[in-house]
């Protein structure tokens, strides 16, 4: 028989260790730490090429248990502060630190410390996907589009910062906690957008960082700490996203817009996960920017078609969002919606109000809202005019033939 | 029917710097190729080899420890399968999964002594 090994079991198994082992040698040891870890695994490909094991996962966490004393002993040979695992750390305490929930609050604990403030949030991603994730600083740079150099760099600050500001390995309690969490909350936000709206066009790195993303999500939602309504909000956000990542891009790796997207590709399971997330995350009338943008995916999931869409009541969603979360992504979102309820001067007006520079790599989202505007309004001309300074603004190349497609069909 | 070793070079994981996700996908090419040897009846046997490497030569039994510039080129396991002929050794081996890792596949008919 084949033995069947769970998927990404290494990759996760990797992030657990890693946990586990920093709950018992402290942050400062973190290399020495993922080095064992590493090796742990190069250990099993070698013996388990001809005979796997019954468990591989068991297998795993033995081998890792038994590289306690190996990085004592090799802490203690570089004259490092080591924990004194004879007297205060009991063997005992130590097994149990390898069980079930005691591995989830240790991942919980890296977690808080991926999302520490003292960190850049770009610095935030890259750790935390190295040590709660497992990824390699290969796989990092290739999810985020940057160079495996610029990584490394990014994990070795990240490492010297946990260092010299001496960050606890714990969850933050009282009053700690809330302002902790949504820095947390942000990164998984952030971890999950880059695979949803990447300029990657590998299908199968979006759906891993988007995965990611609610798999820490869902631990979050394991704990009673960190099991908040916007915790739920951002997991059913996450769901109503995800229900639709496999219909935004066709079999050519081309971008395909909500307007013409298979919705019979959506995945139904999620949408109605995100539904029960969603209940959870109004038992208190506090809401977060993720209970609105959730609120604004589910809309976009009920319509049967582009043309069904209620914009009125997407509209609203939007302006509570604009209050709660306003900036330049925000009023653009608002003044698109605008356009399809066809309140054009109110768009107009709002899209006028809007620095494009503020937007950086994405304004030729700009002068592609400002185009359609011109086109509802009976300006082809303008509408060109505007499409061109979008493709002069666009790096993706499946946008970019999307809007020459565009450009096309105005010229007629 | 004879009885042939495949012999495994290079492609120790080692060096490589692997992450745990390709580690995983690798070892799922094992997994598969081993079981696709058992299912068609014709694995006899084999083992992986560990990375530590130490030689004992000439007349007075130099001992010496491999260098890592060596290791590129050690054995790193092999499998002993019984099959028809070369041929079909040479079908089985195209499933060896370390190819893209630079890894060779030497094959090897097991001696039989006519008495």
């Amino acid at each position: 028989m084949e033995p069947q090994l769970i998927d990404h079991l290494f990759r996760h198994h990797y992030g657990r260790m890693v946990s586990v082992l920093t709950r018992i040698f402290g942050l400062a040891h973190l290399e020495t730490i993922e080095d064992a870890v590493q090796d742990t695994f190069l250990k099993a490909t070698v013996s388990w090429k001809n005979k796997p094991p019954e468990n591989p996962q068991a297998w795993l966490t033995a081998a890792a248990k038994n590289r306690v004393l190996d990085i004592f002993r090799k802490l203690k040979a570089d004259r490092k502060r080591v924990p004194d695992l004879g007297g205060g750390m009991e063997v005992i305490a130590i097994n149990e630190l390898f069980l079930d929930n005691e591995i989830q609050d240790s991942q919980l604990r890296m977690i808080f410390a991926a999302c520490h403030p003292v960190l850049a949030p770009r610095e935030r991603i890259a750790f935390a996907l190295r040590t709660v994730s497992g990824f390699s600083n290969k796989e990092i740079a290739s999810a985020l589009l940057t160079k495996e150099d610029t990584i490394r760099k990014r994990l070795n600050r990240a490492r010297k910062l946990i260092q010299e500001k001496d960050v606890r390995f714990s969850i933050p309690m009282g009053a700690e906690l809330p302002e902790r969490l949504e820095s947390v909350l942000e990164v998984l936000y952030l971890i999950f957008n880059e695979g949803f709206h990447s300029n990657q066009s590998e299908l199968l790195v979006r759906e891993e960082l988007c995965g990611e993303a609610m798999r820490l999500g869902q631990m979050l939602l394991t704990h009673s700490l960190t099991r908040t309504p916007n915790a739920y909000a951002l997991f059913s956000l996450m769901c109503f996203h995800a229900a639709r990542l496999k219909s935004k891009t066709n079999a050519d790796g081309e971008i395909v817009d909500l307007r013409h997207q298979d919705r019979s590709m959506w995945h139904f399971p999620l949408i109605r996960m995100g539904h029960d997330t969603m209940e959870k995350a109004v038992e208190t009338e506090d809401y977060s920017r993720y209970h609105f943008e959730a609120a604004i995916a589910a809309e976009h999931l009920k319509a049967r078609s582009f043309e069904a869409t209620r914009w009125e009541k997407i509209l609203m969603w939007c302006e509570r969002l604009n209050h709660v979360a306003p900036g330049v992504i925000t009023s653009l979102q608002l003044a698109v919606v605008l356009l399809q309820c066809e309140r054009w001067e109110e768009a107009l007006e709002l899209l006028e109000s809007i620095d494009p520079k503020a937007l950086e790599q994405r304004s030729y989202l700009y002068f592609g809202s400002l185009a359609e505007y011109h086109l509802k309004t009976g300006n082809s001309t303008l509408a060109i005019d505007c499409l061109d300074e979008a493709l002069e603004t666009v790096q993706n190349e499946a946008e970019k033939r999307y809007l020459l497609q565009k450009k096309k069909t105005l010229q007629g | 029917m004879k009885e042939f070793m495949m012999i495994f070079i290079g492609a120790d994981y080692t060096a490589m710097g692997l992450s745990p996700e390709e580690m995983q996908s690798r070892m799922g090419k094992w997994f598969a190729w081993n079981d696709k040897m058992e299912k068609a009846g014709i694995l006899r046997g084999g083992n992986a080899l560990t990375p530590d490497v130490r030689r004992i030569q000439g007349p007075s039994r130099t001992v010496t420890d491999m260098t890592s510039a060596e290791l590129k080129e050690i054995v790193g396991g092999y499998y002993i399968i019984e099959v028809a002929d070369r041929e079909a050794v040479e079908e089985v081996a195209q499933d060896f999964p370390d190819f893209d890792l630079g890894g060779t596949v030497e094959i090897r008919e097991i001696m039989v002594f006519d008495q």
